[in-house]
């Protein structure tokens, strides 16, 4: 792979949440370096921290150690890309509205920024769904719709934290087909996260396994594969063996 | 089988209503007893619908207490849902006035109107206070709690995007709160029928309120019947046109009704 520039580094993230029954212990010494315009993959079991992280990471939430270090400095809200877990789209803004938000709060003037908001709808395929509000949309049009927001920011940074990991197997197939489709046509630095082997495998130029209590990175793979990727190709499968055999948690 | 549960659903209130007046039929059959019969209550109040009592019809009376109470609400809506997201939104606005609040919210909104009658009379400003004290109350509340138990995920959603803090209030808290507001809406428009009421019982020459009292000093059981009744119905219907409003205004909340 051509030489790589750095674009975000998180150094010896730790993060220790007090409750009432005492510290738990989430995150230690978590250090993962993301480079520019690749397609990064966090992957880790259930419950081992990988919102928190991505939290953190979006500036949502302090670490209780460690720094997250931008190269471009450190983004102003707003200036990332967020893809959420449990899609807090809101659920009183159509699917245009919830899409131009970020551009919206900015102050862009609506002609421009319904433009720039409709780009991105039909890149999702939500095409003609403009003024659906999201009880009226599917599960998976829903997080598309999260999709579209993020990118509506413009930002050069994505974040998703598991934006699949409620769909069906049918749709998951052809989202993971389509993020990346979006992505080669425009590359950005991405950040994915997932608990899922074979999504992981599929989409990332780079997976970073994370596991142990408290979660820490415990290994870093490259799928030397082509795009796209055969699920049911030897070196996918030599790769899914070997990152499982290095998973304490059944994925 | 679903035709035959729509049935069952038709009949059940009807039959409900009708234990009701059945019972109250035996009651008012009885010896020497106060209770007004249903018949007699209709009477009653057909008479009254078209004969004035205190130079008005039963409608005109409804129409005097509808005013105060609408006057009155228009106020407390405004200020009710200023005053909630003050306290919800800002924290410091909230740790400087809601002690005056919470010292007030306890005293029962009638317990002013002695105090109020002193102050200003036995005109409409008394009664319109007093309205706007009882509905006030669960509007402010209402509000407030509803800013405050928003998922903070949503709100952090906002920030992520780029809304700074007065943003997130009207992109995110406000809206997130209707239902909230909404519930506290129906609320205080229950509350303030009853004041409305309650003041008139005490001090007025018109509106439903002082109807029940004239049928007291008169001795006119179907009379406060009839003026109970409509008191209820009333109530309901603006209920009802409240929960219509509801399902314009959040239709994220609620099923589309064909
Ligand atoms: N605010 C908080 N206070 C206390 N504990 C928390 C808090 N937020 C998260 N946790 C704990 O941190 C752990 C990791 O949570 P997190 O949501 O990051 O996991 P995850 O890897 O994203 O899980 P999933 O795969 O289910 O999305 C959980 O055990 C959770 O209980
Ligand atoms: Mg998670």
């Amino acid at each position: 792979m051509a030489v790589q520039k750095n674009k975000i580094s998180m150094k010896n993230i730790s993060k220790t949440f007090t409750t009432r029954t005492g510290d738990v212990s989430v995150l230690k010494d978590v250090s993962i370096n993301v480079f520019e315009n690749e397609f990064l993959v966090i992957l880790g079991p259930g419950q081992c921290g990988k919102t928190v992280l991505m939290n953190i990471l979006a500036g949502l939430e302090q670490p209780t150690g460690g720094e997250v270090v931008f190269a471009d400095g450190t983004p102003k809200m707003g200036d990332l890309g967020i893809v959420f877990q449990k899609y807090y789209i809101y659920p009183w803004k159509n699917v245009m509205q919830n899409v131009e938000l970020s551009q919206e709060v900015k102050g862009v003037d609506k002609k421009t920024r319904r433009e720039s908001a409709q780009k991105y709808i039909d890149l999702v395929g939500l095409s003609g769904f403009e003024k659906s509000i999201p009880r009226e949309l599917s599960g998976g049009m829903k997080q598309r719709v999260g999709i579209a927001r993020a990118y509506a920011t413009e930002s050069d940074i994505m974040i998703m934290d598991e934006p699949f990991g409620a769909l069906d197997a049918q749709t998951r197939y052809q989202m993971q087909e389509e993020i990346l489709k979006i992505w080669e046509k425009k590359k950005r630095t991405v950040i994915f996260v997932t608990s899922n082997l074979e999504e992981a495998i599929y989409l990332g130029d780079r997976i970073i396994l994370l596991g142990g209590s408290p979660t820490s990175v415990k290994a870093e793979y490259i799928p030397d594969m082509p795009r796209p990727r055969n699920y049911t190709s030897k070196e996918f499968l030599d790769l899914r063996n070997e990152i499982a055999d290095n998973t304490d948690l059944a994925l | 089988m679903k035709k035959f549960s729509n049935l069952i659903y038709a009949v059940l209130p009807v039959l409900g209503v009708g234990a009701l007046i059945g019972v109250w039929t035996i009651l008012s059959l009885q010896e020497g007893t106060l209770i007004p019969t249903p018949v007699e209550t209709w009477e009653r109040f057909l008479v009254i619908m078209t004969d004035p009592i205190s130079k008005a019809t039963l409608p005109v009376h409804v129409l005097v207490s509808l005013k105060r109470v609408l006057s009155a609400f228009g106020f407390a809506i405004v200020l009710g849902i200023i005053t909630g997201v003050l306290f919800g939104w800002y924290p410091r606005v909230k740790a400087l006035l809601s002690p005056i609040f919470e010292l007030l919210r306890p005293i029962p909104p009638i317990a002013w109107i002695p105090l109020l009658i002193l102050m200003f009379g036995i005109g409409e400003v008394p009664k319109i206070l007093l309205v706007f004290i009882g509905a006030f109350i669960p509007i402010v509340m209402n509000t407030q709690s509803g800013i405050e138990s928003i998922d903070p995920m949503l709100i952090k959603a906002g920030q992520s995007f780029g809304c700074n803090h007065r943003q997130l209030l009207f992109h995110v808290a406000l809206p997130a709160s209707t239902p909230a507001i909404l519930a506290g809406i129906k609320m205080a428009l229950s509350s303030g029928w009853m004041c409305v009421v309650a003041a008139e019982m005490i001090a007025a020459k018109q509106g439903v309120g002082f109807l029940i009292v004239r049928g007291q000093e008169a001795g006119d059981t179907a009379l406060i019947v009839s003026c109970m009744l409509v008191i209820g119905v009333v109530s309901f219907l603006l209920s009802a046109i409240l929960t219509k409003l509801e399902g314009v205004l959040c239709p994220w909340q609620f099923k589309k009704t064909k």
